[in-house]
């Protein structure tokens, strides 16, 4: 690993200790705004297209490896899908412009068993209401915006699984 | 974990609203912390060597690298704490935002203006989708509990020092602050 690398990482674990900020909140997205369609590979090779799933929660999160706030989350992250997975609700983590191989490397240290989808050229987080790094969305069953949480949060905390596994038809 | 604890100094170095300045013991980077009603703004250090290792992994040309890597980046964060439980949104425009420096004040950079100015070949697609997502939002509301980060840059060399007024919308009422004394990161170069 070069220098510039390994200082690279130091950096990003350190200023983790500068974004734990953790308060476990979803905003309810009112007015039954249609979530934006979109058909992205996963880093299996798999297409995903977010109307496959309707009738179910799906749970859409916008990251990168280089935000430290995303990388934070990706545990709590992992450890919610093997609760949700079983209950029918549906994760996708949607990379910002890395290549397969970047998240392939990212993936030795922060494991994540749920689909990670490519979006090589930034097209479908520009669909989106997106404003910074983690954003995530909770679409409902019907397809709609159902919450939002800007930042990071704990997504196996009790509070915010309970209101995923409400949206249920 | 002994990286984590930050030396907190408890500075009260702003005049409006609470500021605590604190040192990172590990790394010596230095980081200011405003709060007020709900807001909660952090501004941390960051070396210009990190900028160069976070910009170098993409097809940035060289001397846009390190036109980033010398103008006083750090690492922000901008937190609606919900403190007052009073549920309300709180608005952030850094084009509003004012910093004196050497006697002048002026606005921050901001990324939009920024990529503008760039050619091409002097920054590839990916590139410019790298530093439109790792530069703080220009404008974003926040509710209680919502937060983010990103690159705030102030356009001036390392080792200098300048005040910032910070300034937002808390429940539609414009609010503002001052962060006094803030110093950029000198280059490997001055710390030798």
């Amino acid at each position: 690993m070069s220098m510039m690398k390994q200082l690279f990482s130091a950096c990003v674990v350190l200023l983790l200790a500068g974004a734990s900020y953790a308060d476990q909140t979803l905003t309810p997205m009112p007015g039954n705004i249609a979530a934006p369609d979109f058909e992205l590979q996963d880093t299996s090779g798999k297409t995903h297209r977010l109307s496959d799933y309707r009738g179910k929660p799906v749970i859409i999160n916008f990251w990168t490896t280089w935000c430290p706030p995303c990388r934070e989350e990706i545990p709590s992250m992992n450890r919610a899908w093997h609760l949700l997975e079983q209950d029918g609700v549906v994760m996708l983590a949607i990379n910002m412009g890395e290549d397969e191989d970047t998240i392939f490397m990212f993936s030795a240290d922060y494991p994540a068993d749920f689909p990670i989808l490519m979006d090589l050229s930034g097209e479908v987080i520009g669909d989106y209401p997106v404003k910074g790094l983690p954003t995530t969305y909770v679409v409902a069953p019907d397809g709609t915006f159902a919450y939002r949480a800007i930042g990071g949060r704990e997504w196996d905390d009790a509070t915010l699984l309970d209101k995923v596994r409400a949206l249920r038809e | 974990m002994k990286a984590m604890v930050l030396l907190l100094m408890l500075l009260p170095v702003g005049v409006l609203g609470d500021v605590k300045h604190s040192t990172n013991p590990e790394n010596g980077l230095q980081g200011w912390h405003f709060s007020d009603g709900d807001i909660e703004i952090e501004l941390v250090q960051r070396l210009p060597d990190q900028t160069r290792a976070l910009f170098m992994q993409y097809e940035f040309s060289s001397e846009v690298v390190e036109e980033l890597a010398t103008s006083c980046m750090f690492q922000t964060i901008v937190r609606n704490s919900g403190a007052s439980g009073s549920g309300q949104p709180v608005s952030v425009d850094l084009g509003e935002w004012r910093m004196q420096h050497a006697g002048n004040t002026g606005p921050i950079k901001l990324k939009e203006p920024w990529m503008a100015s760039w050619s091409g070949e002097a920054v590839a697609p990916a590139a410019r989708l790298v530093f439109r997502w790792g530069m703080f939002p220009t404008r974003q509301e926040f509710l209680p509990g919502d937060y983010n980060w990103g690159l705030t840059a102030y356009g001036i060399q390392p080792g200098s020092v300048f005040d910032l007024e910070v300034s937002w919308q808390e429940d539609g009422s414009p609010r503002t602050g001052n962060i006094t004394g803030i110093v950029c990161t000198p280059d490997v170069d001055a710390l030798q």
